[in-house]
């Protein structure tokens, strides 16, 4: 037998013990409520899909063809009146504190009918989560607070989330690159607040969104030293919307293009910059900036990868209920071997995928973003402790900077590097498998299917529309499989260097 | 591209494309819409005219008389700027083949030698459908002197704008099918709205049902199935050489973006992960002109043997062109999925041409079936 030193140092070798199996450590720690909440979230999507989003996803579908100015304002109330814009905001904020994870699931249900309507509803969580990441409680706390009155006051408030640029999309999802890159969204800091000037592309949700996070550079020359995180409000002065784009698919889910001129944001909707994270931390800003994209999308893309589980699935299902009614010379094609073989490996297809964003949410969960929510003690107070008390005695002290200086140190000054590689490798890993494995499997069921599949009143076509997508952003699939390299496997090699090609 | 390999097809390749730069370029979006938008009724106007819509139809018929490689010099060509009118020369070509395999110069004669508009010109076809393999055919029954169809037709290409249609019908629960023509104005016939398709928007087709439509029997009863399988090596050709056009065309939109954009302080097409998707694109581009020319060859030298390589090379071509097309999109980015390029566009076209002639599984089992003779 070997001695625990031993043991340690085995499984400290590549691949590390701890970043290949994170269910194994992880799941017996979970907190037992987690399962009965997600069970619960997983028949509320179904009851949603039966109720609303099946109904009229290829209605809706066929609508933005006919009318291409379509703005799902209509879905949003919906959403709304559902409570999907507060399920996943922690009850310290107001709101009702589903546990993160759970949101994966939900993602694959509504996923399986309709894409776009999931995007509806899921991208107000990436603006979430740029909120929540920048560490900053007092301004985390107003405007989710904001969302939280809006569900009940039935005026819906959202948050979109805007980094990309005409000319810098992967550019600004690592650091990196966006030195390299030609961002072009300038911050000047004035007396009292920044002054805004450039333009946003491809903004999910932009149009019917309450709040924008958006990022913009103090230096044009050095944005990732230079980066501010603003909350902007629709409706301020400076801040227009040009179009939306005519996409592909998911098209009830808008992407705008933003115009920012001579756009003064107050201080108090300043999220970070420069000066703010200077007090609570010295490390190089840099590394602070790529941490916080890191925060950010290894929350977010696990999410993705639930998306694209959700059309593997949808593919799926509309495949096995047309090899379950067509016959081909006379026998039903589900009796057909091929079409088994091939039903089972979409299905398999559908399965792995759901293990790769559940391990990326273990390690999310454990060693990412949301960690503290998911200590069992942690847990069980939030859930239990009632809302009143959140609200008039946690409340107030995330108004206090030392709140803000606390969730700082705890988030960027000691997190560990090898969870952030850990998360943000596993959520590039999760989210490049699920998105993939979706696309396959749309694929087969349109082949599956024959003239059947190409026709939109089968809704599979559609699928494979709306799935392309989710190949393309939060970080094309190029960058992502960069991203794990770089995160997993670069750090075992010494010479390696990423992002750094020669030409 | 094909007329690289062949310099007889050069001048059907220098119209199609003189023909695409003008009626097409720039325009693909807009044509594209139908059926929320219009339908680019001028475009196949100007299509008749230059002969496109009977390529391989005797001249003593109305037609230009080519062969299956001018044929494919055209699809490629127009395809790569738009593979819609490209579906409607598809199928106007398939229903002409048929006629002549089922020696029916007579009907042909009557539809396409005294045609004078494009309207006239057209006629409708189940294109996405190899009849054989469909169970559902509508049912015929002799009535008179002539014979009656009832039951439905799905995807009927052409069917909103063509006067006639050929249409496979079975007698009764029998498996051996036969082609009829029928008239579409019918008083039997009901025409649903354009159906609404995965791509080749401007190549329409609509679900028709039939009751008790008067129809003119084609050939001799019974051998539909041997006519559709003398026309399947050239039309499997045909559509794979749309297909060819279409990665093309993606290619030429890809390298061009992949040389402008900048990313990371570079062109993109210097960053070798993008040159790799760029280099894939190419070898499957190539490849499927090689495939498309080689078939073409032995199909106009009347070599034997090449029925199943034909349908072999398109079932290639497809599969290869539905991925190209995918990393076609993935070169822009996020603009790759935007209608403002041609990208998106293409990843839908590649799709609904490789469902061409049947379902693909279908296909794969009648190619081994050919083969192995089990
Ligand atoms: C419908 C839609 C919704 C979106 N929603 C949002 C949103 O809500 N908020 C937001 O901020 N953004 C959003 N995006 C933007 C999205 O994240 C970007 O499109 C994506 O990051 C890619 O950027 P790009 O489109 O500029 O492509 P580019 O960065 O120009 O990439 C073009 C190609 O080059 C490759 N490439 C670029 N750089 C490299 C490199 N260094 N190495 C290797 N390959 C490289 C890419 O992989 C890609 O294949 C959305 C995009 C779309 C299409």
């Amino acid at each position: 037998m070997l001695s625990s030193a031993e043991v340690s140092n085995r499984l400290s070798g590549f691949p590390r013990f701890e970043d290949m199996s994170l269910s194994l450590p992880y799941a017996p720690r979970m907190p037992k409520g987690m399962v009965r909440e997600t069970r619960e979230v997983v028949a509320i999507a179904r009851t949603f899909n039966d109720e609303v989003a099946r109904p009229r996803a290829l209605e809706l579908d066929r609508k933005t063809h006919e009318d291409p100015g379509y703005m799902p304002r209509d879905l949003v109330e919906l959403a709304n009146r559902w409570g999907f814009y507060t399920m996943w905001i922690p009850r310290i904020f107001g709101g009702r504190g589903y546990n993160m994870p759970s949101m994966s699931y939900f993602a694959e249900e509504v996923g399986s009918v309709c894409l776009g309507i999931m995007n509806v509803i899921g991208v107000h969580y990436l603006g979430v989560a740029g909120v929540v990441a920048s560490a900053n409680t007092r301004l985390a706390k107003r405007i989710l607070g904001e969302v939280v009155r809006g569900e009940k006051t039935g005026n819906p408030c959202l948050i979109a989330l805007a980094t990309t640029e005409p000319g810098a999309g992967t550019d600004v999802e690592e650091v990196e690159l966006v030195d390299k890159g030609r961002v072009a969204c300038h911050a000047r800091r004035v007396r009292g607040g920044y002054v805004v000037n450039g333009t946003k592309v491809f903004i999910s949700m932009g149009h019917v969104s309450t709040w924008t996070v958006l990022y913009a550079y103090e230096d044009l020359k050095r944005p990732s030293e230079t980066t501010v995180g603003l909350m902007v409000k629709t409706g301020t002065q400076g801040f227009s919307f040009g179009s939306h784009e005519n996409k592909m698919g998911q098209r009830v889910c808008p992407a705008s293009v933003l115009v920012f001129e001579d756009c003064f944001i107050p201080d108090d909707q300043v999220l970070f910059s420069t000066d703010m994270v200077r007090k609570f931390t010295k490390k190089p800003i840099r590394e602070v900036a790529q941490r916080y994209i890191d925060y950010v999308v290894g929350a977010t893309r696990p999410g993705v990868c639930a998306f694209g589980v959700g059309a593997a699935r949808g593919a799926f299902e509309t495949a096995l209920k047309h090899a379950s009614t067509t016959t081909m010379n006379g026998t039903l094609l589900i009796n057909h071997e091929w079409v088994q073989s091939m039903l089972a490996e979409m299905y398999k297809n559908v399965a792995l995928g759901r293990l790769a964003y559940t391990e990326a949410n273990y390690a999310n969960s454990h060693r990412g973003l949301y960690k503290i929510l998911q200590l069992k003690p942690v847990y069980y107070y939030l859930r239990l402790m009632p809302q009143a008390y959140f609200d008039k005695v946690i409340g107030p002290m995330l108004e206090k900077d030392y709140s803000t200086r606390l969730m700082g140190k705890l988030s960027y000054d000691w997190a560990r590097p090898e969870d952030q590689r850990c998360c943000s490798g596993w959520a590039s890993l999760a989210k490049v498998a699920g998105t993939d494995l979706g696309v396959r499997n749309c694929q087969m069921a349109i082949e599956l299917m024959g003239q059947t599949g190409l026709r939109q009143d089968a809704g599979v076509e559609k699928m494979l529309r709306d799935i392309k997508l989710l190949q393309i952003y939060e970080g094309t699939n190029q960058l992502n499989r960069l991203n794990v390299f770089k995160c997993l496997i670069a750090p075992e090699i010494p010479q390696a260097r990423v992002f750094e090609e020669d030409r | 591209m094909l007329s690289s390999f062949k310099s007889e097809w050069k001048p059907f390749e220098d119209l199609a494309r003189s023909f695409a730069a003008k009626e097409l370029a720039g325009k693909t979006e807009e044509h594209d819409r139908y059926p929320f938008g219009e339908f680019f009724h001028d475009v196949l106007d100007k299509a008749y005219e230059v002969g496109f819509l009977g390529i391989m139809l005797p001249g003593e018929l109305g037609g230009a008389g080519g062969g299956i490689g001018t044929l494919c010099t055209v699809l490629a060509a127009l395809c790569r700027a738009d593979s819609s009118p490209g579906g409607i020369v598809f199928t106007n070509a398939l229903v002409q083949k048929i006629l002549l395999a089922a020696d029916a110069r007579d009907i042909a004669g009557e539809i396409f030698g005294r045609a004078s508009s494009a309207g006239g010109f057209l006629a409708a076809f189940p294109s996405y459908t190899h009849p054989a393999h469909q169970d559902n055919l509508p049912e015929y029954k002799r009535s008179g002197r002539g014979y009656s169809l009832t039951g439905p037709v799905d995807l009927l290409v052409l069917g909103g704008l063509a006067r006639r249609a050929i249409i496979p019908a079975r007698a009764g629960s029998g498996r051996q099918g036969s082609f009829f023509l029928i008239d579409l104005d019918h008083k039997g016939v009901s025409k649903s709205e354009p159906v609404f398709t995965l791509g080749m928007h401007a190549c329409p087709a609509v679900d028709v049902r039939l009751d008790r439509v008067r129809a003119r029997l084609i050939g001799e009863e019974g051998k539909g199935e041997e006519y559709f399988d003398r026309v399947l090596p050239a039309m499997h050709v045909a559509a794979a050489a749309m297909n060819a056009g279409i990665m093309r065309g993606a290619l030429d939109e890809a390298l061009a973006y992949a040389r402008e954009r900048f990313q990371g302080g570079r062109e993109i097409i210097r960053w070798s992960e993008v040159s790799m998707l760029l280099a894939g694109m190419a070898v499957k581009a190539d490849a499927a002109d090689m495939c498309v020319t080689l078939a073409c060859q032995a199909l106009e030298q009347g070599e034997a043997g090449w029925s199943s390589r034909c349908a072999a090379a398109a079932l290639h071509v497809h599969e290869i062109a539905c991925e190209a097309v995918t990393d076609g999109v993935q070169v822009l980015g996020g603009n790759g999925y935007m209608k403002d390029y041609g990208q998106e566009k293409r990843f839908r076209d590649a799709r609904q041409v490789q469902a061409l002639l049947g379902s693909v599984p279908a296909r794969k089992l009648d190619l081994i079936r050919k083969v192995s003779g089990v």
